[in-house]
This record gives structure tokens, sequence and C-alpha cells, in this order.
């Protein structure tokens, strides 16, 4: 399913992870913001995490180096808010050119 | 508006189990379809990929090349930087080469394809539909394209998305040593999420009906996994337990159901269609645990990490992955579904492995060792074939590829655990991948009764699209097998071979993937078994 990119990296990280989780049954109020964890929030589990990544990609169509967010000191982080991602994939926009 | 070409994947299926449920013994056959199929139909051996495996042998089948030129080996991939290996999940955007949905697609003809491994994220610019396999239901919707055809599939009745989809915990027992009540759950589960797969092929044939028609029904090779002492003939003799045969019934219900549902296909489609059938590899019983890191490190090219204490140690010593000095070791096995040996070369300063300038007398030495990795008893090598990545992954992801890739004496998986002794018997045999599948063909233009020689797995992409009346792309290796049609069809429609495949973006796709998605999780990982 493909997402148009919104007016800023947050509101396209949250159309995101609207589309991805309307079929989960949650309990969505109040809505996700930039201050809702992923894990503690909205139940994803590492692999809902991946596949939010991939989505971010998908739409952006570039790579991002989610290594870098996604591990810390060699382990997985534990939980991320949708403003640490959105935060990250802005750093990442301004340095990465696409793919093609 | 009619379907052309159906195609039904069995993964895992082979003929040392298909020819027995195709006879009347002692009643009807339990496959009654498709022994009308082997009658009135074409079929051949398939040989598969080098390491007969689900991702490389299913995107050879989808793309007509092999592993060398489409980059996908195994279910992960690993990056080595510096002394830490990452691993991470191998998807679609990783494949170089073009699948036989896009060509098709850009050629006009209308596609579904369904439950195909490493069809997610699907393309962008598909004619049809696609509803990817190896999936979790959670990112069904996401991955299926179109987006509304997601919604359309819920109206069909009993449509269950989480029946349907790739349930991780479940998936995770595959290779693992289960209880009896574990094993006739893991077939029980089996059933009902072959029947939703049949429903949405039914529905998309009915509503939409494509040129091309695919699904896989992968069932066949979980259950074999399994429950191969129950479905091997070989097992059937003398004395058997209560518990043995009512495994083997629960099995044979489950042939059963798919010979229903074959047929339902095949009617569905109508008499113009032609079916073609094929697996990704076949299967065979595997004896003993062969582990080979722990005999590598009895040779001295592999250093144990120490594992950490209590639960995180627990869960490090039962994944996937060796966890090892990266340090010190020099050569090693990544993961038991790779059967293959990784050497590992400094190529810059201060990186770890062996120098580049060692590499063909380092590699000669360890094929020795390996060969002298015997049987106790018999002698006999308990590797039976050694091969070097260029003579068997020709192509430009050649470098991706194991340095040496093994084939087991019972055509086995390795473990990659640290424990001894290197080589012991199973308590049980399991079911392992045989590299002989099965390739099957039957309708209008296609001989009957045939038995053909051995194909290649690349032939069958070559075959679809011939019989989608498209020419084949000069660059795919595999061929359309001339047995397999009559003259008058040859004739009327010859094979012709046309421009190269298109690669588009992939190729940057695929050189910009090194600093990627190493954070894909060790959870997901996991569950895709071929472990001890």
């Amino acid at each position: 399913m493909s997402i148009a990119i919104g007016d800023t990296t947050l509101a396209t990280v949250i159309a995101l992870v609207n589309d991805l989780t309307q079929d989960w049954g949650l309990d969505t109020s109040p809505p996700p913001g930039a201050s809702t964890r992923l894990a503690a929030d909205l139940q994803f589990a590492s692999v809902d995490i991946i596949q939010l990544c991939v989505a971010l990609e998908e739409c952006y169509e570039r790579r991002f180096g989610f290594q870098d967010l996604l591990m810390r000191d060699g382990s997985y982080v534990g939980d991320l808010s949708i403003g640490q991602l959105a935060d990250f994939v802005d750093t990442q926009l301004t340095q990465k050119e696409p793919l093609s | 508006m009619t379907v052309q070409t159906l195609f039904i994947g069995l993964d895992g299926a082979t003929f040392t189990v298909l020819n027995d449920l195709t006879k009347a013994t002692e009643g009807p056959p339990v496959m009654p379809f498709l022994a009308k199929i082997f009658a009135g139909g074409v079929r051949a051996k398939l040989r598969s990929t080098p390491n007969p495996l689900t991702p490389p042998a299913w995107v050879s089948l989808m793309t007509g090349r092999g592993p060398g030129h489409h980059g996908v080996f195994d279910f992960i991939r690993a990056e080595e930087r510096g002394e830490e290996v990452f691993f991470t999940l191998f998807d679609s955007r990783d494949c170089r080469v073009e699948t036989i949905w896009s060509i098709a697609s850009r050629q006009g003809k209308r596609i579904a394809a369904l439950n195909f491994p490493f069809t997610a994220p699907p393309p962008k610019e598909l004619n049809g539909f696609m509803v990817p396999g190896f999936v979790p239901w959670r990112h069904l919707r996401r991955n299926t394209h179109p987006a509304s055809v997601y919604d359309r599939l819920k109206s069909i009745p009993n449509f269950n998305a989480q029946e349907l989809a790739w349930d991780f915990e479940q998936e995770k027992q595959s290779g693992d040593q289960l209880s009896d009540h574990d094993r006739e759950a893991w077939v029980s589960y089996h059933l009902p999420r072959e029947k939703q797969w049949f429903q949405v092929a039914e529905y998309l044939m009915r509503e939409e009906a494509p040129d091309l028609m695919a699904v896989l029904f992968d069932g066949v090779d979980k259950l074999q996994h399994q429950a191969w002492q129950f479905v091997d003939p070989a097992y059937q003799q003398g004395e058997l337990s209560e518990y043995h045969k009512r495994m083997r019934e629960l099995s044979l219900s489950y042939f059963r159901q798919l010979d229903g549902f074959i047929e339902q296909l095949v009617t569905a489609a109508g008499p113009g269609v032609q079916v073609f059938f094929a697996s990704d590899h076949g299967f065979t019983a595997s004896t003993e645990i062969v582990r080979i890191n722990a005999y590598l490190a009895q040779k001295g090219y592999v250093h144990w990490k120490d594992l950490p204490e209590g639960e995180a140690g627990k869960r490090r010593d039962n994944s996937y992955f060796a966890f090892l000095d990266w340090s010190k070791t020099t050569a090693y096995c990544r993961t038991p579904s790779c059967n293959g040996i990784t050497i590992r070369v400094a190529r810059k300063p201060g990186e770890t492995g062996i120098a580049p300038e060692d590499y063909a007398s380092f590699r000669t030495k360890l094929i020795r060792d390996l060969e002298d990795f015997k049987d106790a008893k018999t002698g006999e090598r308990i590797i039976a074939e050694i091969h070097k990545r260029e003579d068997v992954f020709p192509g430009a992801a050649m470098t991706d590829a194991p340095d040496l890739q093994l084939v087991l004496r019972d055509f086995g998986f390795v473990s990659v655990k640290n424990r001894l002794p290197a080589v012991e018997p199973r308590e049980y045999p399991v079911g392992t991948h045989h590299p002989d599948g099965v390739f099957m063909a039957y309708g209008p233009g296609i001989e009957a009764g045939k038995l053909l020689g051995r194909r290649h797995i690349t032939d069958v992409s070559s075959t679809l699209l011939y019989s989608l009346g498209l020419a084949i792309p000069s660059d795919f290796e595999g061929v359309v097998p001339p047995a397999m049609f009559t003259a008058a069809h040859k004739a009327a429609y010859p094979i012709v071979i046309g421009a190269a495949t298109e690669t588009g973006s992939k190729d940057s796709s695929a050189d910009s993937m090194s600093d990627d998605e190493k954070g894909k999780i060790m959870e997901q990982l996991q569950m895709l078994g071929y472990m001890e």
C-alpha cells in the first residue's frame, strides 16, 4: 500500500503507522502522535518495527540506515517513539540521495 | 476473459511421496486428481538450486536465473563489519533480476501471484494481484497489491488473515524436535491454512480471470519436515504404533484436501487452460545431526564466544546464528539453512580474518579438512560434496555466496550449535530437502502420460512465459522443455527467444544495501527453523 509523503516527516510516519495498524484492533485514543511509543503504546513487536522501516523506505524510495537507530552498543533498543523515528528519517533525508 | 496459464506451486513436493499417493493400493488413491494429471500430462524431476532451500530456489523459479545472478542465497543476509557480524532478512528488494511477474506484466499480461516468498514488498508496476507469502498477518494489507484487494478478500466467506498468513511462532517449530502432541498440532495447523489460500485463488480466478494464475501451497514442505516418517513409503513397513497410524492418517488428510483444491482450481480454470506444477526442492530423510561449526572449532577455524549468563545465554544458545569470537574465527557456517562455509578475509587494515593473498591456499586446506570429516565407524565422508562458489554460483552476486557450498551425505541441514559430538544420529528421522523436486504439466497442447528426463528449476519460468505466448528472455538460464509440448502445439506456437530481462533500478538498490537493515530483528529470524 502506498502512502503519500506528508507535509512533514512526522505526518508521514503517523500516516504509515495508522495504515499499518488499521486491522490490529488497537484502542488508538488518543490517536498516535510524536510521543507515542511503538512497543508500549501500539504493541509493536520488533518485526512490526522493521515492517514500518521498510514502509518508510518504500514511501521515500530510498534506503535509510535504520540500524543506527535500532541498535545501540550492539544491542537492539527496547522501544521507540514516533517522534524519534521521524527525527531520524529527517536527519537521513538531509544526508542521503534517492536510490535512482 | 479466461485463465490462460495456471501454476500451482507445491513447496517441497517430491515424487517419493506423490507417486505413492497417486497409486490405488488398498483402496482408491489418496490423490485421485493428481493421478489423472500423471496419466494425462507430463512430469519430470526438477533439479533445485545448489542449496535446495526455499529462498534461492523459489527466486530462481520466479526469475529463470541462478542465485549467483539473483543474489538471494538464504533467509538471512549477513554483513561483516570489523569484529561484528549483523544479520538481516532478505526481501523482494534484494532480488537483483526481473521476475516473471514483472516480465509478464510489462507485456500486458495480467497476473495473480499468491503466497510466493520474497514477493514483499510487491513491485509497484504489477499488472494484476499479489498476496505475498512469508509475511505476518499484521503486514499483509500493506504488502498486498493492489491495496484495494485486501478489503475484497475480507469479503470471502470465512476469510481469516491470521490463518492465511505466516505465523512466526508456528513456523519456528519446523526444524525443531517436537513432542508427539506438538507434532500432531503442527500438521493440523496447516490444514485450514491451505484452505485459506485456496479460497483466495478461487476467488481471484472467478472474479478477475488473470492470464497467469499462480498459487503456492507451502504446507507440503512444512508437514514433511515434521511428519516425514509418516508419509515416506519406506517408513510404512513392519509394526506401526497407534500414534504412527494416526499421524499418517492426519498427514494423508492434508494431501487428500490438497488434491481436492487442485481439482477445483483446474476445473474452475476451464478446459482451455495449461496447468503447471512445480516444487522448489524435493524431500528425503535426515538421520544425523552434523554440527559443522563444532567440527571447524576442532580444526581451529572457529572460536566460540562465551555465552552470557541466564536467560540471555539460553536465548543466544538457541539462536539461528553462530555466536563466535570474530577476532579469531577464520571460517564458519553462518546459519543452518545456508549449508555453506564463509571464509573471513581481512579486506582492509585492521579487519579480522585471513590475508587476501592467503585465500587460495587457505581454502584448499579447508576443503581438505572438510573432506576428512568422516564417520568414525565406516570411514564414509560426512560431507558428500564440497563446491567452490565460482563453480555453482557464477554471476554478479557470487561474492555474497558462501565460499564453499556443502552437501551432507544425508542431504540434511547443518547445525551451528556449540555442542559435541560433531556428528551423531538423530533420535528419529526428520524430513530434509532433497535436490530433486517435481515439475508437471497438463492441458491442451501438452503431451499425455509422458515421463521426461530431469529438468532444472530455471526451466519453469521459461515454460510459464511460453505458455502465456511470450518470448523467453535471452538471458534466462532455463529453457522450455521441448518434449513437454505436442508437435502440433509447437508448430502453432513456436518457442521464441526475445530481448533480455530489464533490471531497472534493482542493481542500484542492491548496491546500496550494505548500510541498511541490519536492525532486522532476531525473533523474526529464529522462527525460520532448520535448527537441530
